[in-house]
């Protein structure tokens, strides 16, 4: 497991345009972290420079001790999976079950150790019963799964999943949750791109705000919501139970077993006076 | 939509879009007619450059034509060169290989006949608004439907090559070498061109529901934000090149059968 350290990076897109700007931060194995900010922030320009698509015009990435700028993308793979926004596009195996061994096969795995990796990537998002079908006969929430699960199989210490729960359905959102959290249980680094706060809220434990190419905030998730004026200049809104802490004039929470905890120390100080 | 139109005010981009449309066709007529091979080199060389810098886009032009150019021109080389099947001519010999002069010439020759064509409609792409050239289209009595499956397909190009970006990517974030030796980027293309001809499948089912959900099959006329202009100049000019290209073709088939 390895950590990944952003240094005063800066990225300017060849027509121009200055996406990032002195941005940096570090992360530790077993960290979940959510990018969150508006459109067009720089979240996805961000993603793309920790596994080498993308590389800073200014400052430097690294992933352990290797420097994005001195490895090619597929060397990188090994280390940091990126699971696209439109992921669609990639899918060119007949099957489910090849298209899951294609990582694996690149990076050199062993015949048996791929095996197993894509036996347990489809398990972990409930593919196995499509494992023989075409990929393109799937329906396209799970076509999307289809590619959250060809990463997987790679077995990658850090994982960064661009918008992973668009087009999902609750059972999805779900199953993409639980893969989180067993991954950071399992030491995983893992940075997940989100417009669903909620979704961050509960499967995140730092959130790294975007806004304007800048980090506006970088902590866990008490401290962040804590700071709405912030979040507002990005267009994020806090969670659902959030907003309605803040509403009935509770304490910060946005878990429902830390809201009613918070109900029941009110009545219970009601009570007494 | 990813378009390849450049605003600029030439005489190119205020000619109507079936004039340049047709003007290309005619152009790529008589490159194919041609009884040398280099004939579409010379057009392209004395002809459509001198017109994209009339059109003030030589920048694009020259480099996206190029680009387009470029892999349809190393793949012709390299398979007809080597693997030309009945040529006699031996210019070189690589180990077991042997580069064909036979080959080398129908190389030559596909790879201009394809620089021009690509040149001609990508000159037309360059200075007509996508949505003029449709308009101008529907206008002159092309039924809609095809109309407008004439018009995306030629912008399936400027797509397709925006997508080849983004299966790059993906793949190689999988592991997927694609920079190094020949070989290496020979093993990549099977993970690069199927999703790419996959893709472009689906964008035409996707354009035909599109016709459907947009009531392209009903008959009444159908109302347009643009009036173009067309010149009774410019309407003569086409159908003197029509009649053209009809009696090039006229000829080259009488030739073939004496
Ligand atoms: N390929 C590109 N070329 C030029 N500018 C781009 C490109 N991709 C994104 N941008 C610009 O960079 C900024 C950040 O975009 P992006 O990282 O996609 O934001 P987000 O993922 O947060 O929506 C935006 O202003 C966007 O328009
Ligand atoms: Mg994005």
């Amino acid at each position: 497991m390895i950590p990944l350290h952003v240094e005063q990076v800066a990225y300017t897109y060849p027509n121009g345009v200055v996406a990032l700007q002195n941005i940096s931060f570090s992360i530790a194995p077993g960290e979940s972290i959510a990018l969150i900010g508006q459109n067009g922030a720089g979240k996805t320009t961000l993603a793309r420079q920790l596994n080498g698509l993308l590389q800073p015009t200014q400052g430097r990435v690294l992933i352990g001790d290797l420097d994005t700028r001195q490895h090619t993308v597929a060397k990188l793979a090994a280390q940091v999976g990126y699971v696209f926004q439109h992921p669609e596009h990639q899918i060119f195996k007949r099957t489910v079950r090849d298209e899951l061994a294609f990582g694996p096969r690149n990076l050199g795995y062993p015949a048996d150790r791929a095996t197993a990796l894509v036996t347990q990537a489809l398990r972990l998002t409930e593919l196995t019963e499509f494992a023989e079908d075409h990929p393109h006969d799937l329906l396209p929430a799970l076509r999307k799964r289809v590619t959250l699960a060809s990463v997987l199989a790679m077995d990658t210490p850090i994982l960064v999943l661009d918008e992973p729960t668009t087009g999902q359905d609750a059972r999805g959102i779900q199953v993409i949750g639980a893969i989180i959290d067993n991954l950071r249980a399992a030491g995983r680094t893992v940075i997940t791109i989100s417009h669903d706060i909620d979704f961050c809220a509960d499967h995140c434990h730092r959130l790294i705000v975007l806004g304007g190419g800048r980090v506006l905030l970088d902590g866990p998730a008490e401290e962040v919501f804590g700071r709405p004026e912030v979040l507002e200049q990005t267009a994020v809104e806090l969670p659902q139970l959030a907003r309605l802490t803040a509403r009935l004039g509770l304490p910060l929470a946005w878990q429902p077993e830390a809201l009613l905890d918070a109900l029941e120390a009110r009545q219970h100080q009601q009570g007494q006076q | 939509m990813i378009s390849l139109y450049q605003p600029r005010d030439s005489p190119i981009h205020r000619l109507h879009p079936l004039t340049k449309l047709t003007l290309s066709f005619g152009l790529i007529a008589v490159a194919l007619g041609a009884p040398v091979d280099w004939a579409p080199l010379l057009l392209y060389v004395a002809v459509l450059v001198p017109l994209s810098y009339v059109a003030q886009v030589p920048g694009p032009f020259l480099s996206t034509s190029w680009r387009l150019l470029l892999p349809f021109a190393i793949s012709l080389f390299l398979i007809q060169s080597f693997f030309f099947p009945e040529g006699t001519q031996i210019l070189a010999r690589l180990g077991p290989l042997t580069v064909k002069a036979e080959g080398v010439r129908f190389a030559f020759a596909s790879t201009v006949r394809i620089l021009l064509i690509t040149g001609a409609l990508l000159l037309t792409l360059l200075t007509t608004h996508p949505g003029l050239l449709m308009t101008g289209l529907v206008q002159k009595g092309f039924p809609p439907p095809l109309a407008y499956v004439v018009v995306t397909t030629l912008q399936i190009v400027p797509q397709m090559r925006e997508r080849a970006r983004t299966i790059i990517d993906a793949q190689r974030a999988r592991g997927l070498e694609t920079q190094g030796s020949l070989l290496v980027r020979m093993r990549a293309l099977g993970p690069l061109v199927g999703p790419l001809v996959l893709g472009a499948l689906l964008d035409v089912e996707e354009r035909t529901l599109a016709l459907e959900a947009r009531a392209f099959s009903a008959t009444s006329a159908k109302t347009s934000l643009y009036d173009l202009r067309d010149p009774a100049a410019e309407r003569i000019a086409r159908w003197a090149v029509v009649l053209g290209i009809a009696g090039l073709i006229a000829w080259r088939l009488l030739e073939a059968l004496q």
